[in-house]
């Protein structure tokens, strides 16, 4: 009996005990309902996010097609509408079927939407993804294969689909809008193609794989035309300069990439690395880097093209922060004058490019730049 | 609200960013310098907190309260971006009772506001949060300096504001972007959430375009954000004057 009695008690404690707390924590506001509408709310969500990518996307040939160049209400996006029609980009990006989950999902989500085709290298065919499976294997080893071959695969299916060519790693995150304001006043009949330069192994210089490199179509029919020819082999599997070896034997130029007032715009680190990271005296990229390092604010332009080694978190962060993040009524203090070619913009898009002297083009907009720069150079 | 031993590794870096877009900036510690910092009657530590508050006001209060209209408290490690603050606060009027910040349902009835993504005053408040003091209505009845300072601020009935934009979504921060930005719903949610007045989101609709604070951010985080903010844009778009408008 006694038994019994003390087993009950404690029952009736504890329920007493469990309503009291529950009473307790209501009382100071702990009553938030966590439960299922919100399950419901998100399993919507995503069905229409599915219905979204659909509208937006054509996926053709294990290439994805954009639809609808992307940007949000209440924005002016003509000028970016404008260079979006004229130049043309075909990203394609260096993945892995191991990376698929991990890195290429996330480049799918994000700056890729802003190239007007996106097509996944790897080495193995993924049709929903959708990939494209070169005839090569994964690792290091094989990235210069793998480059090979996606070149020439992006040149036979869609070169004329496309006026300049990107490469980028699944751990690069371009800002196509800005990629295309570099290369509006440049022609795609011009051999040339644009990165982060490095100096040496390379007498004009070649550009950083990691950071991301673009080709105009000229460049491109040479680099196949030189592995036709035999011109181009199979060097190394060291892509970035074995590639630049490559295209200073076919004649294309390596380019100038940085802004009008010779901020870089395509960066082989993260932003934090460039913006406050001081790099020990020995470490190879001060030897590297063709035009003279700058660290601090003044690394890199407000126009960035590339940042390397960005995590999956880092492509949303960067979306945020180049699309969204800004600052109330301010006026951003580096305005470069627009490229030559959206003046002609009523003209119909002609089936040659002018070739315009790029280089005066150019040094038009340094002279422009510094003018307005004199108030510009903030304190590092 | 900062510390001696901050001064270089901190708020140096607030100096050098968001700090010189303020109309004033007073940097609260315990000790004066000529950084320049305001010395408090206060010691250094965690349970000096809200004493460190109610003295940086009631300093405020004496020597600046007809020097601006809206009062900011901020930690040093939180990034502040004045302009979106500015655009927030326009549409209120300071002689009114009111302050804003990012509000916590719990402890206070009407919701107190996180000490770290930082709060507002507006001038008649910060003249009622003084005024409780003076009068005994407030005391410093607890260490925690977000919460006490919501306690005063119902008593003295000041009415919390909501900080949130025209589309719903959240412009001060008690965490970094990379808390709210990344995550995916289907998962467990995190303690921090539950404090949350309006309804949590993570994801692309967690952060405002025109978002005022992000707490937590080291002196890295300072000059990344400064760049990401005031120059890291894509060529191309107008953001329209007023984003409140739609077409």
């Amino acid at each position: 009996m006694k038994a019994l009695g003390a087993r009950s008690a404690f029952y009736v404690g504890f329920v007493v005990g469990t309503c009291s707390l529950y009473l307790l924590l209501s009382q100071v506001g702990f009553t938030r309902n966590l439960g299922s509408p919100k399950n419901e709310a998100h399993v919507k969500s995503l069905l229409e996010m599915i219905e979204e990518e659909n509208k937006n996307w054509k996926k053709e040939r294990s290439a994805l097609f954009n639809l609808n160049h992307p940007h949000h209400t209440g924005e002016d996006g003509k000028l970016a509408d404008a260079l979006y029609k004229r130049v043309r980009i075909l990203c394609w990006v260096m993945t892995g079927p191991d990376n698929l989950e991990k890195k290429a999902r996330h480049v799918k989500a994000t700056w890729s939407r802003h190239c007007n085709i996106v097509v996944f290298i790897s080495s193995v065919d993924n049709p929903d993804f959708p990939t494209v499976g070169l005839n090569t294997k994964e690792g290091r080893d094989q990235l210069y294969w793998k480059t090979i071959r996606a070149f020439h695969y992006v040149m036979e299916k869609h070169g004329d689909e496309a006026d300049w060519f990107l490469k980028a790693d699944d751990d690069t995150y371009v800002i196509v809008d800005n990629l295309r304001w570099i290369l509006a006043s440049h022609s795609p009949e011009d051999p040339v193609y644009f990165g982060r330069r490095f100096k040496p192994y390379v007498k004009q210089g070649y550009m950083s794989g990691g950071a991301g490199y673009v080709l105009s179509k000229e460049a491109l029919r040479r680099f196949v035309e030189g592995f036709r020819t035999k011109v181009c082999t199979h060097t190394s599997s060291v892509e970035d300069l074995a590639m630049g070896q490559c295209l200073e034997k076919v004649g294309v130029v390596a380019g100038d990439s940085r802004d009008t007032l010779q901020r870089e715009t395509f960066h082989p680190f993260v932003p934090e690395s460039h913006l406050t990271g001081t790099f020990p005296k020995t470490f190879w990229y001060w030897n590297y880097c063709y035009y003279p390092i700058v660290q601090g604010p003044q690394c890199c332009s407000d126009l960035a093209v590339s940042f390397h080694y960005m995590d999956a978190s880092h492509m949303y962060l960067l979306e945020y922060y180049t699309y969204h993040l800004r600052a109330f009524g301010y006026k951003y203090r580096y305005q470069p004058s627009e490229p030559k070619v959206i003046h002609d913009l009523k003209a119909p898009v002609p089936d040659k490019m002018e070739t315009g002297d790029s280089e005066k083009k150019q040094g038009v907009e340094a002279l422009e730049g510094e003018k307005q720069s004199s108030e510009l150079h903030e304190k590092s | 609200m900062t510390q001696p031993q901050h001064l270089e590794s901190r708020t140096q870096h607030v100096r050098d960013t968001w700090g010189k877009r303020c109309n004033i900036i007073l940097y609260m510690s315990s000790k004066e310098s000529d950084f320049p910092t305001v010395g408090l009657n206060v010691s250094e530590g965690r349970s000096q907190l809200y004493w460190k508050t109610i003295r940086a006001f009631q300093h405020i209060h004496k020597h600046h309260l007809d020097d601006a209209d809206w009062f900011l408290k901020a930690d040093d490690d939180t990034f502040v971006v004045l302009e979106n603050l500015r655009y927030g606060l326009s549409k209120h009027n300071t002689e009114e009772p009111l302050f804003f910040g990012r509000r916590f349902t719990p402890f206070v009835k009407q919701g107190y506001m996180s000490g770290g993504a930082g709060y507002v005053l507006s001038k008649e408040a910060l003249r009622r949060f003084v005024k409780g003091f003076a009068e005994g209505l407030c005391t410093h009845n607890t260490e925690l300096e977000d919460t006490g300072l919501g306690q005063c601020m119902e008593t003295m009935k000041v009415r919390t504001g909501d900080s949130r934009d025209v589309m719903r979504r959240q412009t001060f921060h008690p965490y970094p972007p990379d808390y709210y930005l990344p995550r995916q719903l289907p998962r467990r949610r995190p303690w921090y959430l539950l404090y949350e007045h309006y309804n949590p989101v993570e994801g692309p609709g967690c952060c405002s375009d025109l978002a005022i604070s992000f707490h937590y951010i080291d002196a890295v985080g300072m000059h990344t954000l400064e760049y990401y903010t005031y120059h890291l844009r894509p060529y191309g778009y107008k953001y329209r004057f007023n984003p409140d408008l739609t077409d």
